[in-house]
C-alpha cells in the first residue's frame, strides 16, 4: 500500500500537535486511575478538555495591583511548551529540521523560562499565596537544577553529544539500557520528573492545601482563559517530561523511522500509550507514599542529586 | 554514534546489581526507623543473592547456586528476623538522631564513594572478565558502610552497617573471584553469624542496662 511520505516539516508540526492535543488526555487518564486506586470512581478521562473549554468561555479577572506581566506570563509559558517538542524525539527516530536547534540543555532552559514566567505572573498578582508558590517554585527549581545538570553530563559522557536523539539511538541499538551510569541517570531523571510535575513525595497536585503548595499555588489568582492556558501548559509540561523520560531514557521503541503515515500514526498511538502507562506508575507512587514535609524536600533532592552524581562517577570507573 | 564502548550485557547486569547494592547502602544512611534499616539490609542482601545467581548462570559456576541459597536463608530471612525480634523486645523505634543532617551525610557518603572509585581506578586492575565498575562500586559500599557506622549513634545502625559491609565484601568476592572455593564463602557467612550473635548480645545487654539503644551514653569508664 503506497500512502506517500509526510514531509519532515509536517512530522515536526505533528510532534507539537500531539503534545498539545494529547496532554489533557494523559492527565485525565492519570487522575481517573488515581480515583480508581483510591476507591473512587474518578473524573472522566476527558474531563480536562471540558475544564479547558469551560475556562476559555469565562471572563478574565485581574487584581488591581497587577500589571501586564500577570497576563503575559501564561502566554509566554504556553509558547515555551510549544517550542520544546521541536527539540525532543516525540514521534521520530531521526532528527527533524528544527530538532538540532537546541540540545537537552536548550530544552531545559526553555522549560525553565516557562517556569520562571509563571512564577513571575504569580508574584505579580500581589496575593500572598501565589507569591509564596512562586518563591517556593523558584527555590526548589534552583535546588533540582544541579541534578538536571549532572543527568545531562552523564548523557553527554555516554554519547559524547548532548542531543536527545543521539541518546535515544544509543539506547535502541545496544545493551546501553543495562549500563549502570545510564540506569542511574534514568532514575535521577525520574525523580526530577516527580519534582517538576509536582507529584506526591514533593507536593500534592490535587486539593487546596495552601501551606504545602508549591507549583499549584502560583496559579491561584489567575482565572478564565489565562488559567486555562496555565492548566493546559502544565499538562503539556507533564507530557513533555514523560516523553523525554520514555523516548530518550527508558523505552525509545515504537517511534517512526520514516515519514510514512502509518508509522507516524503508530508512533502517536505508542507515545500516548506509553505516557499513560508511565502515568499509572506515578499514580501508584502517589498512593504509596505520603507528602514530605516542606523542609524534608531538600533531602529528597539531595538523594536525586546523589544518584545523578553517581551516574557520572560510575561512568568514569566503568570506562577507566 | 556511540563514543564509548558499551559494556557487554553480562557485565552491565553485574554492575547494575552492584549499583542497587550501593543505593540501598545510601538509603540506609538516611533511614529514620530502626525497622526500615533492617528491611533495607534484607533488600540489599537480596540484591547480593541476585548477583550471585547471575554470576553463577553467566559463568557456569554451579557452586554459586548453593552459596546463593545459603545467603538467601541466612541474610534475607534469618538475620533480619532475629534483628526484628530483638527490636520488638525493646520499645525504641527511631534511630539515634544522627550527628549530621541527612543531606550532609549523603554528600559525605558521595565524597567517600568518589574516593573509593578513584582509588580503585588508580590501581589499574584490568581484566577481560572483570567488570571494573562493579569492583569500584563494591569498595564504595564498604566505605559508605563505614560512614554509616561512624555517623550513626545507635547499636542497630552500627550492626546493620557492619552486616552490609559484609555484603560489600561478598560483591567483591563475586565479581573478582567467582570461583572462590565454597568453603571460603561459607566461612564468610559464618563470620556474619558470629557478628549477629555478638551484636545481639550487645543490644540486649545495653538495652537492659541503659534502657536505650544509643551508644552516646557509653562514654565513661567504669571500674
Amino acid at each position: 500500500m503506497e500512502l506517500g511520505v509526510i514531509a519532515p516539516v509536517g512530522v515536526q508540526a505533528l510532534q507539537v500537535a500531539t503534545i498539545v492535543i494529547a496532554a489533557p488526555l494523559v492527565s485525565g487518564a492519570i487522575s481517573h486511575a488515581e480515583g480508581r486506586l483510591q476507591g473512587r470512581r474518578g473524573p472522566r478521562i476527558l474531563q480536562p478538555y471540558y475544564d479547558l473549554a469551560k475556562l476559555f468561555r469565562k471572563e478574565t479577572l485581574v487584581t488591581e495591583e497587577s500589571s501586564w506581566v500577570f497576563l503575559a506570563g501564561p502566554v509566554v509559558a504556553f509558547g515555551c511548551y510549544l517550542i520544546v517538542p521541536l527539540l525532543i524525539p516525540v514521534l521520530t527516530t531521526y532528527g527533524l529540521p528544527l530538532g538540532y536547534m537546541g540540545d537537552i540543555l536548550g530544552g531545559g532552559f526553555v522549560l525553565a523560562l516557562a517556569g520562571f514566567s509563571v512564577a513571575l505572573a504569580g508574584t505579580e498578582s500581589g496575593a500572598p499565596y501565589a507569591q509564596l508558590g512562586g518563591s517556593r517554585a523558584m527555590t526548589f527549581g534552583a535546588l533540582i537544577e544541579p541534578t538536571i545538570l549532572f543527568v545531562v553530563f552523564a548523557v553527554a559522557l555516554i554519547t559524547s553529544t548532548d542531543l536527545p536523539y543521539a541518546l535515544a539511538a544509543t539506547v535502541r541499538s545496544s545493551s546501553e539500557i543495562v549500563r549502570p551510569s545510564h540506569v542511574l541517570a534514568a532514575v535521577a531523571f525520574f525523580l526530577v520528573v516527580l519534582v517538576d510535575t509536582g507529584r506526591i513525595p514533593v507536593e500534592t497536585h490535587t486539593g487546596t492545601l495552601e501551606l504545602g503548595m508549591i507549583d499549584e499555588a502560583r496559579t491561584l489568582e489567575h482565572s478564565g482563559p489565562a488559567l486555562a492556558l496555565l492548566k493546559w501548559g502544565s499538562a503539556m509540561k507533564q507530557l513533555i517530561l514523560y516523553t523525554i523520560l520514555i523516548n530518550v531514557f527508558v523505552a525509545p521503541w515504537g517511534l517512526a523511522s520514516s515519514g510514512s503515515p502509518l508509522a507516524v500514526v503508530g508512533a502517536v498511538g505508542a507515545l500516548i500509550g506509553k505516557a499513560i502507562l508511565l502515568g499509572l506508575v506515578f499514580a501508584v507512587i502517589d498512593n504509596l507514599f505520603s507528602k514530605l514535609r516542606l523542609f524534608k524536600i531538600t533531602e529528597f533532592l539531595a538523594a536525586a542529586f546523589g544518584i545523578a552524581v553517581l551516574a557520572v562517577l560510575v561512568f568514569y570507573v566503568g570506562s577507566a | 554514534m556511540t563514543a564509548v564502548p558499551v559494556p557487554s550485557t553480562t557485565a552491565g547486569v553485574d554492575e547494575v546489581v552492584a549499583v542497587i547494592v550501593l543505593l540501598s547502602e545510601f538509603a540506609m544512611l538516611r533511614a529514620p526507623l530502626l525497622r526500615s534499616q533492617v528491611r533495607l539490609y534484607a533488600f540489599q542482601s537480596l540484591a547480593v543473592v541476585a548477583l550471585a545467581v547471575v554470576v553463577a548462570a553467566t559463568r557456569h559456576v554451579g557452586d554459586l547456586y548453593a552459596l546463593a541459597a545459603l545467603s538467601f536463608v541466612l541474610k534475607v530471612v534469618i538475620v533480619p528476623a532475629v534483628m526484628m525480634r530483638l527490636l520488638r523486645g525493646t520499645d525504641v523505634d527511631l534511630t539515634g538522631s544522627p550527628v549530621l543532617g541527612a543531606a550532609t551525610m549523603t554528600l559525605i557518603a558521595l565524597g567517600v564513594t568518589a574516593f573509593g572509585f578513584f582509588a580503585v581506578g588508580s590501581l589499574h586492575v584490568h581484566s577481560k572478565l572483570l567488570p571494573s565498575a562493579a569492583l569500584a562500586i563494591a569498595v564504595a559500599v564498604v566505605l559508605v558502610a563505614f560512614v554509616l557506622i561512624v555517623l550513626r549513634s545507635d547499636v542497630v545502625s552500627q550492626a546493620m552497617g557492619f552486616f552490609s559491609l559484609e555484603n560489600g565484601v561478598s560483591v567483591v568476592s563475586l565479581v573478582i573471584a567467582a570461583g572462590l572455593p565454597l568453603v571460603l564463602e561459607v566461612a564468610f557467612l559464618f563470620d556474619l553469624l558470629v557478628a549477629v550473635v555478638v551484636f545481639g548480645i550487645i543490644m540486649r545487654v545495653h538495652h537492659g542496662r541503659a534502657k536505650t539503644l544509643l551508644t552516646d551514653d557509653l562514654d565513661r569508664l567504669r571500674g
